[in-house]
């Protein structure tokens, strides 16, 4: 059986309650809208294969729950992360002035090296628009993020703003992608085997970093 | 005509399927094959003639054969129907007339035990549910409408446009916002609830009584609050009993030691239940316990949903008030049990599966789970390890914490 994909890693939906990170995951799997969709309790998940530079890309999507009381949970996620989403509901202030908070848990307790972008969702209720596009845009550019206004709803910068990251955990992991690359084509044959933790087992064997 | 027909069912039956096959047939096949030959062509040979003759008649009997099996079926579906709810009838009489009136004194018994295994009939779950659920908080249906009282002056307040929260400051200004905060994600999680059952949702049947409760309960207990879940274990005892009662069987329900640690987020407290859970994982399904280990699939990641909800959100509704049945008579134990019935009934697909298609199946499970298979495989679960039942296992694991799960600990 040929190997579905050449590197794997995981992203992380973060923000508060009700803001569409579901929405947004659904959109970019199945290309499906739900208005009325059931809470997340804990974390569900969601794969995707997509293909960057001629690397075949997998990615897996952990969408967390919302409430703040949760976080106590899904931080022991954050740090399994490679790429993380912050968003926040174009027509809630609040989850705007909450996102300051997610981000200073993220530095906490992510890795290092974790890739973050600024997601404004919601962006076909412009009427009911609390947060400005210049103001996404300008604290994505004090966190050093880029920043995109989505619409689960409409499709709009969906697959753009998972691409994105996706490329950007890709960059910087270039280095250790390179020499996985080398040990894939050397072990065609465990290739097929691997799974999941064994991508990250037989490069951690040959590399200081894991990076999945 | 047919078309119609066929248009109004759901599901078309085996007859409209068949009589579908011949839409392009004349209606009668009677003309087809039995009429002669027009004037001017040559005459059927007297053997092709008796030939389709023969075939005919063997149609018939087929057709004849086939109605008379369906028929057979039909009755026995119906009989089948006619006995279970025979079944279900005599049950509910049971439990209405001899258990409920002697409730203290049958509970426990050998007997009931073993007929609530089977579930608990519809008629009266709620009544099963109030009282194995108790009131150890003595809440009465006043103390019910004070609390709903006070929700409702906290829903009008925040309403109202507000001149103070500009200015608030400190410990009061955030525990303001705070509840601000707790009443919209109440508003929210209720169009999020059992959103396909359409009654719950804004302009539903339930929609106020469950915001009622909800409301109720951030004003009993405000050092609980609303916690994300809530809103489902309300759901499914609304749709059992009346609104009180509801709210008391709530409140004692959420009061029990395994509901508290989960929300109230008492994370090592927490830890320590997946601990004990993996004990019995091991013992009873080593194979998958080993295959989720070497894949980092640590319980919490399918746990923490099965658990908040009390199954609710991932069982289909019928088969998780038959584990909530269970769970009222066996306490948070059966929690556990029915995850290793779920763990055990799929260990097949389980163990052939990585990590990212196991979490995805235990996080969405099969649409279609019936309620006997599940059970018939949660009565093969043994909840004894090593001679120590759940409880003291629990136990040793809460009196030393090292041995709680090290894969979640930081």
């Amino acid at each position: 059986m040929a190997k579905q994909y050449d590197v794997l890693f995981r992203l992380l939906l973060l923000g508060d309650s009700g803001v569409g990170k579901t929405c947004l995951l659904c959109r970019f799997t199945d290309n499906e809208f739900h208005p009325s969709h059931i809470s997340t309790i804990g974390v569900d998940f969601k794969m995707k294969t997509l293909e960057i530079d001629g690397i075949k890309v997998r990615i897996q999507i952990w969408d967390t729950a919302g409430q703040e009381r949760y976080q106590t949970i899904t931080k022991q996620y954050y740090r399994r992360a490679q790429g993380i989403f912050l968003v926040y509901d174009i027509t809630s202030e609040r989850s705007f002035q909450h996102i300051m908070k997610w981000a200073s848990d993220v530095d906490e307790y992510a890795p290092d090296k974790v890739q973050k972008i600024l997601v404004g969702n919601k962006s076909d209720e412009e009427q009911k628009r609390q947060v400005a596009t210049a103001q996404g845009n300008k604290l994505a550019k004090a966190y050093g993020m880029d920043f995109f206004e989505t619409s689960a709803f409409t499709n709009h910068n969906i697959t753009e703003s998972f691409t994105r990251l996706a490329e950007l955990v890709l960059q910087a992991n270039k280095k250790d992608l390179d020499v996985l690359r080398v040990s894939i084509n050397d072990k065609l044959n465990l290739a097929a085997l691997e799974e999941e933790e064994g991508v990250c087992d037989s490069s951690s064997d040959a590399q200081k970093t894991c990076w999945c | 005509g047919w078309g119609q027909q066929k248009a109004a069912g759901d599901s078309p039956s085996p007859r409209q399927s068949v009589r579908k096959n011949l839409e392009f047939e004349p209606l009668s096949t009677t003309a087809l094959i039995l009429e002669h030959r027009p004037a001017n062509l040559p005459a059927k040979p007297a053997e092709e003639a008796e030939k389709h003759q023969q075939q005919y008649e063997e149609m018939v009997a087929q057709a004849k054969k086939r109605e008379l099996r369906e028929a057979q079926k039909r009755k026995k579906q119906l009989e089948d129907r006619v006995k279970q709810e025979e079944n279900i009838g005599n049950a509910a009489l049971t439990w209405s007339q001899e258990i409920l009136p002697n409730w203290t004194t049958m509970c426990s018994s050998k007997r009931v035990k073993e007929l609530w295994w089977q579930g608990v009939p519809p008629s009266v779950r709620g009544r099963v549910w109030s009282l194995a659920i108790g009131n150890d908080l003595n809440i009465t249906h006043e103390l019910y409408d004070i609390c709903l009282a006070r929700a409702k002056e906290r829903w009008n307040a925040s309403s109202a446009p507000s001149t103070t929260t500009d200015t608030d400051t400190g410990d009061a200004g955030s525990s303001h916002a705070d509840r601000e905060a707790s009443l919209e994600l109440i508003k929210l999680d209720i169009s999020r609830t059992f959103p396909s059952l359409c009654i719950f949702q804004k302009g539903g049947p339930y929609h106020d009584v469950l915001h009622s409760i909800l409301g109720a309960y951030t004003c009993y207990r405000p050092d609980v609050g609303y916690v994300q879940g809530m809103s489902f274990i309300a759901a499914v005892l609304i749709l059992n009993m009346h609104t009180a009662d509801a709210f008391i069987a709530f409140a004692n329900l959420l009061n029990k030691p395994c509901q508290m640690a989960f929300y109230r987020v008492d994370h090592s407290l927490m830890l320590t239940y997946f601990a004990a859970f993996e004990v019995f994982f091991e013992e009873n399904l080593p194979k998958l316990f080993a295959h989720f280990k070497s894949n980092n699939l640590t319980p919490d990641i399918y746990l923490i949903d099965w658990i908040f909800t009390l199954y609710s959100k991932s069982l289909p509704l019928d088969v998780a008030c038959r584990v909530w049945d269970v769970f009222c008579r066996d306490g948070e134990e059966f929690l556990f049990r029915t995850a290793l019935g779920i763990l055990r009934l799929y260990e097949d697909v389980l163990t052939h599966m990585d990590f990212i298609h196991n979490a995805q199946f235990l996080t969405r499970l099969p649409e279609h789970i019936n309620a006997h298979t599940l059970f018939s495989s949660i009565a093969a679960v043994s909840m004894s390890c090593r001679n120590r039942k759940w409880t003291q296992v629990l136990h040793t694991l809460q009196k030393d914490p090292e041995r709680a799960s090290p894969v979640l600990k930081r």
